[in-house]
């Protein structure tokens, strides 16, 4: 979330709690005049909200919308081109969660295995090579 | 970063898979090398979890593959005791660990008549079929491997690994058509994977550049090479590998045009005219130069390309442009 969406949410939240707060002071200054009333025997007034408190609810709510909608992460592609490039484009690191950890559900191409074939591994040339990349110096590099 | 456990290692890089192993003796530590079964314990100790085994699994073919045997049977043990020694899974794996105990071919010819006496007793089961096979093939009996591959697919036709093991034990011996045919199978059973359409493309590259494969289906081999690395870009926004073939097929069609129309007439195939050919390289020629740009200055988004497959393209372009300065000169 950045600061802009959170500020909005706040502001809108703000608002909400205003609105709250004048529907509870309306019904109760409401109340006071109706026992006022019957005292002095007058026809009692419609206990409905006054409009600006209804409006103000209503802004509240989509203020407070609006900043959660910005707020949010941006989408996963949904046509096949656009997500498959996204896989090879940028491997990993397009699908980070909000902690910066690799997705669960991340698994690279899906297809990737039908050319390594991990059910035909052939598990003494893997082997050999293994042994050869670290004659040739490989594990000092990758340190 | 470290890869994930949770995938198979199969396509990983030396470095990458000692991390993997190197963190066995952490991984064996921390996770519980039984689960019981009972709803008593399940109470008290963390559930079970299907990553668990998929961890061992997988730590187990890193840890053969650094050479990293205790660790390798300790993962075993663990998912012997969880799954019993008569599951295919278990089986195969079993068999891959003698495999690679083997110090010679004696031992790999005793390892190979155990499989023949599984399979004896059940004839269907895949894993070991699929290890048989390996096998035959990492001992130079590619024919007998070929022989099997083929009965296997008779019993299990929707099997696109097997289907692409096949083709690249027909590419090993240079058997180009029967190797595309395979590898178009795989394509009938995953359309939409875009690295095969490219491997598909690749084979036909190599098929009408081999020696000897020149001749009436040269012109052919390289449409229908055109044709895969296009439909792999189609797929694949930016797709290295797909743009790499593209600019490699399209400037061995524009340097050998069409010798005659002879082959047009035939209906099996139509030459695209030389002006979609061109922009066509081109189209692939700035696209690899954006890439190989963006990728080289590590811009954010650009990081995922492989190196290697980076610096190849890059040698292909810087190829191409001096080739194309010593015409204009």
């Amino acid at each position: 979330m950045t600061w802009i969406s959170k500020s909005i949410t706040v502001v809108g939240g703000v608002l909400l709690a205003h609105a709250c707060y004048s529907a509870q002071e309306h019904s109760a200054l409401q109340s006071f005049k109706a026992t006022a009333s019957t005292l002095t025997s007058s026809p009692p007034t419609a206990a409905s909200l006054p409009i600006d408190i209804a409006i103000e609810t209503i802004i509240a709510l989509l203020v407070v919308i609006f900043g959660l909608v910005l707020g949010t992460r941006p989408m996963r592609p949904i046509q096949w081109h656009v997500w498959a490039g996204k896989l090879e484009r940028e491997g990993e690191e397009g699908f980070l969660d909000s902690e910066g950890e690799v997705n669960r559900d991340y698994v690279g191409n899906p297809f990737r295995s039908l050319e390594t074939r991990p059910g035909f591994i052939d598990i003494r040339k893997q082997r050999k090579e293994f042994a050869a990349w670290v004659k040739n110096g490989g594990g000092q590099v990758s340190q | 970063m470290a890869p994930s456990l949770l995938h198979p290692p199969s396509q990983l890089s030396p470095s990458s898979a000692l991390q993997l192993s190197q963190q066995a003796p952490i991984v064996l530590r921390d996770s519980p090398s039984t689960v019981s079964s009972s709803p008593f314990t399940a109470l008290f100790s963390a559930s079970e979890t299907a990553d668990l085994w998929i961890k061992y699994e997988n730590l187990l073919l890193s840890c053969l593959r650094t050479g990293d045997e205790r660790a390798a049977h300790q993962c075993l043990e663990r998912l012997v005791a969880r799954f019993g020694d008569d599951n295919e899974r278990i089986m195969a794996l079993k068999g891959l660990l003698k495999e690679a105990d083997a110090q010679n071919n004696d031992e790999l010819e005793v390892v190979l008549k155990e499989y023949d006496q599984i399979l004896s007793e059940n004839d269907t089961n895949i894993p070991i079929t699929k290890r048989r096979i390996a096998l035959l093939r990492s001992l130079g009996r590619v024919s007998d491997a070929a022989s099997s591959l083929v009965q296997f697919l008779k019993f299990s036709p929707t099997d696109a690994e097997a289907w692409s093991e096949l083709a690249d034990l027909y590419l090993a011996q240079g058997m180009y058509p029967q190797a595309i045919y395979a590898m178009e199978e795989v394509l009938v059973l995953a359309p939409n994977a875009w690295n095969i359409h490219a491997r598909l493309g690749e084979m036909q590259y190599m098929a009408a550049t081999a020696p000897g494969g020149g001749g009436p289906s040269y012109q052919k081999y390289l449409v229908e090479a055109l044709k895969r690395f296009s439909r792999s870009i189609e797929l694949c926004d930016n797709y290295l590998r797909g743009y790499y073939g593209l600019k490699l097929v399209t400037t061995k069609l524009i340097k050998d045009p069409a010798k005659s129309t002879k082959q047009t007439d035939e209906g099996e195939f139509t030459l695209p005219d030389s002006d979609t050919v061109e922009r066509l390289n081109e189209l692939a020629t700035a696209k690899l130069s954006e890439i190989v740009r963006r990728s080289i200055a590590q811009e954010s988004g650009w990081r995922g390309f492989d190196k290697l497959e980076v610096t190849a393209a890059r040698e292909l372009l810087s190829e191409d442009a001096s080739a194309a300065s010593r015409i204009e000169r």
